[in-house]
């Protein structure tokens, strides 16, 4: 069964078409009036796409050759300088651990909390619309939105300190994001709440697909509740396991909006991630060329890793 | 999935979901009771009395409307093609739009904030909803592709027989079975577009133009740092989009949930 349709390679529809029209001879000439008119159909998406990413990655890649401020008519060309500071720059690997970090931690958790409600709310449990519908807001809420919220409630006043108060638990209560070392823990809390509500519905809808026979075969033969989970659910949901990792290491290197509204990067870089790096760089800063080079390292990472899950990914399943 | 016999294990699950549901309805709980403290409902009034407040709206609206009429336009249209006409070298050009889908946004600022200041584009709608489209568009051609793929030839071919062109087969025939993919389309992409906080914070430098996901920070300038109202502004701004998923809950998780099953 193939059900995971993000790593799909394109096949070739086409030729068999060709094949099969060539033996209706009278739909052939019409056929061949409408041929070309194909390319007129994928010419609007063609013009947004290439005529916008395209030229901008390949603007980015020009940038990033320059000394620059983005505004100003003086521009110097200075190689390949923009990299090699790059690679001495301890901010930049500070960012590119805390994307690693985050990125492990934020999946696993997601991954694990949305198999167990899948489970959970296909099993015999009442008000099952209720528990979706609470798993699942804060994914369409905007972190924008949610943004002053958190922090009142990691702050040192906040909400979290007042209950762990309240459980005589006082010696933990921390201003959570004003402290390095618990600042960018607490930003991975905040992307779990966020986003654990889509890997949720992923694996819920996957769920769904699984025989109830297999299931019942496997109680039959004595498996308990975990044991059919971990042998007989998880490996019949991998496509869709699959598309979570590739969404969360996007994800993890897209990362702007949370760290950007609740720490700016800070306290002390702990919480500089790629995207917010690049844009401190480029606009605040004001230092173009350098965010460019950022940048075009930060696409190589995303298309290497990309590449490398769905080669793995289509090996293994043949 | 669990199977439960005995009552006592029925209650120990029910228990057990609904103790690990309450972390996420926590941060809902602080913000509504946040911008209910101090004045009470005199900080909605405060903030309801605004006029930005109806103004980010409707920038927030209106880009989101153009950027899914853009970007179902152009899925459509090209999936089709790519699913049931004939392009030579069609692999390739499917291969460059699909490549985009790794692409993070903020690669995207420096080019476009210069391109769009030399055209005239910055602090225009268009400066938003175009890099909004072109993001989106990989993955909805994608989805819209194999779902396509499923509609047999054969009735494309009918209609030719009967006499109709490309056109009115695509108008007639494929469009009407596309409903299903068509409203996860329109969800993906309103959602991406609603909630997009990166494109309005660059590129809309006028409230004129700003967007409600940039309201929360220019609330907290408004009203000097008073949380209570910027609890409010945030509660306010949050509801539209709880009220739609509320309306159409089914309809959100199919288009979601369409990004990874068949």
């Amino acid at each position: 069964m193939e059900d995971n349709v993000v790593m799909n390679a394109p096949t070739l529809p086409s030729k068999r078409r060709e094949v099969e029209a060539g033996s209706r001879s009278e739909s052939t000439s019409k056929r061949r009036r409408l041929m070309p008119s194909g390319y007129l159909w994928i010419l609007p998406a063609m013009v947004l796409c290439v005529g916008i990413i395209y030229y901008s990655v390949g603007y980015t890649g020009y940038i990033s050759t320059l000394e620059w401020d983005g505004s100003s008519p003086v521009q110097r060309s200075v190689g390949a300088d923009n990299y090699a500071q790059l690679f001495r720059d301890p901010i930049f690997w500070q960012a590119i651990r805390n994307t690693a970090v985050f990125f492990v931690i934020t999946f696993a958790v997601q991954t694990a909390l949305g198999i167990l409600f899948a489970a959970i709310l296909h099993s015999n449990v009442r008000l099952k619309v209720v528990y979706k519908v609470i798993i699942f807001v804060p994914v369409v809420l905007a972190p924008s939105i949610m943004a002053p919220s958190f922090r009142q409630i990691f702050g040192a006043n906040g909400q979290l300190n007042q209950v762990l108060e309240a459980v005589g638990l006082d010696f933990l209560a921390h201003p959570w994001l004003a402290d390095s070392a618990t600042a960018l823990p607490t930003l991975m809390l905040i992307t779990v709440w966020h986003w654990t509500g889509l890997t949720f519905i992923l694996y819920f809808a996957a769920m769904g697909q699984v025989e109830p026979e297999v299931l019942e075969a496997a109680r039959i033969d004595g498996a308990g509740n975990l044991r059919t989970l971990w042998s007989i659910v998880l490996p019949s949901v991998r496509g869709t396991t699959i598309a979570i990792l590739m969404l969360s290491i996007i994800g993890a290197l897209k990362t702007f909006d949370i760290p950007y509204l609740i720490t700016l990067g800070g306290p002390n870089y702990s919480t500089e991630f790629l995207g917010t790096y690049i844009y401190r760089q480029s606009i605040p800063l004001a230092n173009v060329g350098y965010g460019a080079a950022l940048s075009i390292i930060l696409l190589v990472l995303a298309l290497a890793f990309a590449i490398t899950v769905n080669v793995r990914s289509q090996r293994k399943e043949s | 999935m669990f199977e439960t016999r005995s009552r006592s294990a029925k209650i120990v699950l029910q228990v057990l979901v609904t103790l690990m549901v309450l972390p996420f309805l926590f941060p809902l709980v602080v913000m509504v009771q946040g911008s209910l403290a101090g004045i009470g409902w005199g900080n909605y009034e405060a903030v309801l009395s605004r006029p930005e407040l109806p103004l980010f709206f409707r920038n927030s609206a209106l880009i989101s409307i153009a950027t899914i009429l853009l970007v179902y336009a152009c899925t459509m249209l090209a999936a089709f093609a790519f699913s049931k006409l004939h392009i030579r070298g069609k692999e390739v050009y499917f291969w460059l739009i699909l490549a985009a889908l790794t692409l993070p946004e903020v690669i995207l600022l420096t080019p476009l904030f210069s391109t769009t200041l030399q055209l005239g584009l910055y602090n225009t709608y268009w400066s938003v909803i175009l890099p909004l489209a072109a993001l989106q568009i990989p993955f909805t051609v994608l989805l819209t592709r194999s779902f396509m793929n499923g509609i047999p030839d054969g009735l494309i071919e009918a209609a030719r027989i009967d006499g109709a062109n490309t056109l009115r087969a695509f108008w007639h025939i494929v469009l009407p079975l596309t409903r299903p993919i068509a409203a996860a389309i329109i969800v993906l992409t309103f959602i991406g577009a609603w909630n997009n906080f990166l494109l309005p914070l660059v590129f809309l430098q006028s409230p004129d133009t700003q967007t409600i996901t940039l309201l929360p920070t220019f609330f907290i300038g408004q009203f000097n740092n008073d949380q209570t109202k910027v609890l409010a502004a945030a509660v306010v701004t949050a509801l539209p989009i709880v009220i739609a998923y509320l309306l159409l809950q089914r309809l959100f998780e199919r288009g979601l949930a369409a990004g990874a099953i068949k």
